[in-house]
């Protein structure tokens, strides 16, 4: 039973980590229907941003949140601005253009940032790294559940902006049928820069809450794109409610994998789980939630 | 330039003629180093597996993110043929491309229901599942412990001109059905699938169709990578970014749709990464050599961004930015 | 038009192997050795521990060499980036376009026996430092018997993997005396390799084994593994990690509470000054078996040591630094012992001969069991024990008394 218990927390507190990873992913497919390869090297670089202004300045991981969400954010618009949206006007035989640069700007982040900060690994340590709260014979790591709380809160604060703003209203419009929104006064350029923005902070503030938990180098980034994309069709392209729901259901279902049948197989299950989605449940869990 | 191709009357046109007779003779023009021959060989893996990709992807519409399954695939029936029978890994160059068209057809079955995006995403997780069991199933595979296998020569000139062999066939394989009948199925599927099928066109037919000379020609590769480099391991031979995306990218660089974009964009991708890796043959300070995977980088965004058709799709392009004053309106 | 186009991209094509052709071909009137490491990558920091000591021993013995009016010796480093494939490519480049006489270093096992596989083929005497899976120097994996010594160019200083925990057994059998153990094991070569071979030395000394896991390096929660652990309690944990897995692994026992009566490293990154770091306060006690220490009575190890410190800082190296540096000295030796005549036949001859003192003990290569051209030596034992790593088993050369029984809620909580 505690065996059971402990997983459940561990696969619990994973899986809201991997939600605020996924939820800028969703955002951005859902919206702009780019499949971001680059999306673990926005992570990467969010987390490299954090670790300089903890070791230089000595500034903790979570306030560099407040550092680390702008840069990304405007480095987002920039990738969107200049290389992105060009492709959308341009003809190609292949469709997946915009994928492909994105496995090219991944490509660049992570070399850029290997000839800055070498491969070597970086990690901070903080008053509150080695932190554990318990609960009978359950054990939680501090950064993990201010992590789960912050996926949490974010996810809340994402889910408003987009029914309760009329910036929230003009993505919704956009992702829904873009001809349409066009013709009803939204600049669609304009929404999709803002939204690949958006969606790269809150993947920065994934970054600057996850650095205290684990550590860094620059070539993290493909893990966590695998994961985000498993969640973002797991709850359905677009949906914050989804991300947060396929994050937890990521994590719990992996965390038992690697519990009950093997430590090996773990990243497997993820990927088993996004196939019969991908194939028996188009749409995700989306199709449940509806939001 | 790919459209003219189907006035040639002949299979090999003149022109290439020329290519392969410059490819054959290449070797004893040049004392090349073991170490240029090395790359020549991996150039030609890469000829495979671009072209392989480019048929199902560039003339399909079915843009393949898990490549590396096949390729696995192929590396492994002969890795494995050795490993537990101590049967030559030779056997692996018959064998690997009928054991990866097999995969491809069990894999078609799950991932020809998705469209799109939704096949790529399909395709990279196939691969990364492989990988991953391939890594676990010790008893099989020897796991992570990988193959060993003594290579069968030390000079690399037999494996250059096998690889070319293989190589021309699969861009052979290329163009002969793309001037037969499939060929104008395939195109018409990659344009507008339900249009296709609502003309009469069997679609599920001619995607598999394209899988099995796609992925024959991938497993074949993967087959000849084992007997060439004598090692593999799940993490090299299924790796997401080493094989799958490195695949795409020889396919975009050199030119999508096009015969011998691939084969020009795999020659591309060898040539600069070692010209970066080398720093300029020596010229430039040693730092450069770490710039290497970056310039690639730079390259791939740069020909995405303004050569959409790679190399060779878009070689007039090219051709008037370098201002290549020749007496163009006449030939052509 | 088509013409001059296919010419253009032949003569640039052309143009382009010929400068690679030529690069590398300037000529050294040093001798050459290779030294193959992983300098970026996930093996980074071990290698750049090793090549610190390369360099450091270089210093020294070329100084005595100027002095003798010897040819100095000059390493070239080729970064394997810790992958087999990179490192097969990096063997080959280092004997056919740099022409090495020999090559040393070899950090990961895959890629050194990779590696290997590539230097006996091209009869290229290959002097392993660190590289620690058996069949590295079983001539049967190569396709050879145990008399086919003067076909065999593979040489080991290192202890194999499966002699890792010779050192660790005794204190086992007198002091900690556990009932069961549970291994954890990266998945790799150098991890089935070294699970298998701690099973065996379990058998033998009557230790029940609980459980062997698997994880993939750079696993992010270990936590369903550790639950597992917890729940078939052990005497004994053995771990077969790297450095950052290492360190995720001891954080989260911690946070688990996981207290089994002892934490075992099989060297690799338990000894690593990145371990204590990012460990933090769960580095505390752990035990490793290691293959060297500052502190043990060999000649020259603490000055290794100290130079190791001055030139380069932090904590000093541990037994991957002392076997670079012995590898280094092991070289410098043999090529002495070519008596001017520097070809690869005279230098395998002279290795074969090799019979010497170094930092990292004494070196011979022999034959014994499967293996042929194998350094045998001890191993030992140390223990985090006040941010220091200390020896402690032997206990005739310890520098300090082991910790046992712990108590970690204790240790843990300060």
């Amino acid at each position: 039973m505690e065996l059971f218990l402990q997983t459940l927390v561990a696969g619990t507190l994973i899986g809201g980590l991997y939600a605020i990873i996924g939820i800028g992913m969703t955002l951005i497919m859902g919206v702009m229907g780019i499949i971001n390869l680059a999306h673990g090297q926005i992570l990467m670089v969010a987390m490299y941003i954090t670790w300089v202004l903890w070791q230089y300045l000595g500034i903790d991981p979570y306030i560099g949140i407040i550092v680390a969400v702008p840069v990304v954010f405007y480095l987002g618009e920039g990738i969107t601005k200049y290389l992105l949206h060009p492709l959308m006007e341009k003809d190609s035989i292949i469709p997946e253009n915009q994928v492909l640069m994105t496995v090219g700007i991944g490509m660049v982040l992570v070399e850029l940032v290997r000839s800055i900060f070498s491969s070597d690994y970086r990690s901070v340590q903080t008053s509150y790294t080695e932190s554990i709260w318990r609960i009978g014979h359950i054990s939680l790591s501090v950064p993990m559940v201010i992590a789960f709380v912050v996926a949490l809160l974010l996810t809340l604060g994402l889910f408003l902006l987009l029914i309760r703003t009329d910036l929230g209203r003009s993505i919704r419009a956009t992702a829904q049928d873009k001809d349409a929104a066009i013709l009803m006064g939204v600049s669609a350029e304009k929404i999709t820069i803002l939204t690949f923005g958006i969606g790269s902070a809150l993947t920065a503030a994934a970054g600057s809450l996850f650095l205290p938990i684990y550590y860094l180098y620059p070539d993290l980034g493909p893990i966590f794109t695998v994961k985000a994309f498993v969640i973002t069709i797991l709850g359905g392209l677009g949906s914050t409610v989804g991300a947060i729901a396929g994050g937890l259901v990521l994590g719990i279902a992996e965390t038992f994998g690697a519990t009950y049948i093997s430590m090996g197989y773990r990243d497997a299950v993820g990927l088993v789980i996004f196939l019969l989605v991908l194939i028996f449940f188009p749409g995700g869990l989306k199709r449940l939630t509806k939001i | 330039m790919a459209k003219k191709s189907t006035k040639d009357t002949a299979l090999v046109s003149k022109k290439e003629w020329m290519i392969i007779l410059g490819l054959v003779v290449l070797p004893f023009v040049f004392n090349f180093s073991t170490y240029v021959q090395g790359l020549l060989v991996i150039m030609m893996i890469w000829v495979m597996l671009g072209t392989s990709w480019n048929l199902l992807a560039g003339y399909t519409g079915l843009v393949s993110f898990g490549h590396a399954a096949y390729f696995g695939i192929g590396a492994y029936t002969g890795g494995l043929l050795f490993f537990h029978f101590h049967i030559s890994p030779w056997w692996g160059l018959l064998l690997g491309g009928p054991a990866a068209v097999i995969l491809g057809y069990l894999l078609g079955i799950m991932v020809f229901r998705l469209r799109g995006p939704y096949f790529a995403l399909g395709t990279l997780a196939s691969a990364e599942i492989l990988r991953i069991v391939f890594g676990e199933e010790e008893w099989l595979t020897n796991g992570h412990n990988g193959i060993l296998y003594i290579t069968t020569w030390t000079t690399k000139y037999p494996y250059y001109f096998i690889g070319l062999v293989l190589a021309l066939g699969s861009i052979f394989t290329v163009k002969a059905v793309m001037r037969a009948k499939a060929g104008y199925y395939f195109l018409s599927i990659r344009e507008d699938e339900d249009a296709a099928q609502a003309l009469g066109i069997d679609t599920m037919k001619y995607k598999n169709i394209s899988t099995v000379l796609s992925t024959f020609w991938a497993g074949t590769a993967g087959a000849f990578y084992m007997i060439y480099m004598g090692f593999i391991d799940p993490e090299v031979v299924f790796a997401l970014h080493n094989i799958s995306i490195i695949t795409i990218l020889v396919g975009i660089i050199g030119g999508v749709g096009t015969i011998w974009g691939p084969a020009l964009g795999a020659a591309v991708m060898v040539f600069v990464q070692e010209f970066f890796r080398s720093a300029f043959f020596g010229l430039a300070p040693s730092w450069v050599s770490r710039l290497h995977a970056l310039a690639f980088g730079l390259l791939v965004i740069f020909v995405i961004l303004y050569l959409a058709g790679g190399i060779v799709g878009d070689w007039d392009i090219i051709r008037k930015a370098l201002r290549f004053k020749r007496k163009t309106e006449i030939a052509e | 038009m088509k013409y001059i186009k296919t010419l253009l991209i032949l003569i640039l094509t052309a143009a382009l192997m010929i400068g690679i052709n030529g690069c590398g071909k300037k000529g050294h009137p040093q001798l050459k050795v290779g030294v193959l490491l992983p300098l970026t990558g996930s093996m980074a920091n071990f290698g750049e521990m090793e090549r610190n000591a390369f360099e450091l021993a270089k210093a020294k013995i070329n100084a005595e060499r100027a002095k003798a009016g010897m040819d100095s010796i000059q390493f070239i480093y080729e970064d394997d980036t810790g992958k087999p494939d990179v490192g097969r490519a990096a063997m080959e480049k280092l004997i056919n376009v740099n022409k090495v006489l020999m090559v040393t270093g070899g950090y990961s096992s895959s890629v050194t026996f990779t590696a290997a596989a590539v230097a006996q083929q091209y009869r290229t005497p290959f002097l392993v430092n660190t590289g620690s899976v058996d069949k590295i120097t079983e001539p049967e994996a190569f396709n050879l018997t145990t008399n086919d010594g003067d076909k065999f160019y593979i040489y080991r200083l290192n202890p194999p993997v499966s002699e890792y925990a010779s050192g660790l057994e005794g204190l086992l059998a007198e002091v900690v005396k556990p009932k069961s153990v549970f291994i954890i094991h990266e998945n790799t070569a150098f991890g089935t390799k070294g699970a298998k071979a701690f099973q065996k030395s379990a058998d033998k000394l009557g230790i029940k084994v609980l459980g062997v896991q698997s994880y993939s390096s750079g696993t992010i929660d270990f936590k369903p593994l550790l639950s597992q652990v917890k729940k078939a309690n052990p005497d004994l944990v053995y771990m077969i990690s790297y450095v950052m897995d290492a360190a995720q692994i001891m954080k989260q026992a911690r946070e688990l509470n996981l207290k089994p009566k002892l934490f075992v490293g099989a060297g690799a990154g338990f000894t690593m000054p990145a371990f204590k770091e990012n460990a933090g306060v769960a580095s505390r006690r752990v035990c490793s078996a290691t293959l060297w220490h500052k502190a043990l009575p060999i000649k020259g190890a603490k000055e290794f040591n100290d130079a190791f410190i001055a030139k380069y800082g932090g904590d000093g190296p541990d037994y991957h630094g002392a076997e670079a540096y012995s590898a280094a000295f092991v070289v410098d030796n043999v090529l002495k012992r070519c008596k001017g005549k520097y070809d690869k036949e005279t230098v395998k001859k002279a290795l074969d001969a090799t019979d010497m003192m170094t930092v990292f003990g004494p070196v011979k290569f022999q034959a014994y069991g499967k293996k042929i051209h194998q350094n045998k030596m001890a191993t030992y034992v140390v223990q985090w024990i006040h941010g220091d790593l200390k020896l402690i088993w032997p206990k005739n050369l310890a520098n300090a008394q082991f910790e046992y029984p712990i108590n970690w809620d204790k240790i843990w909580a300060e």
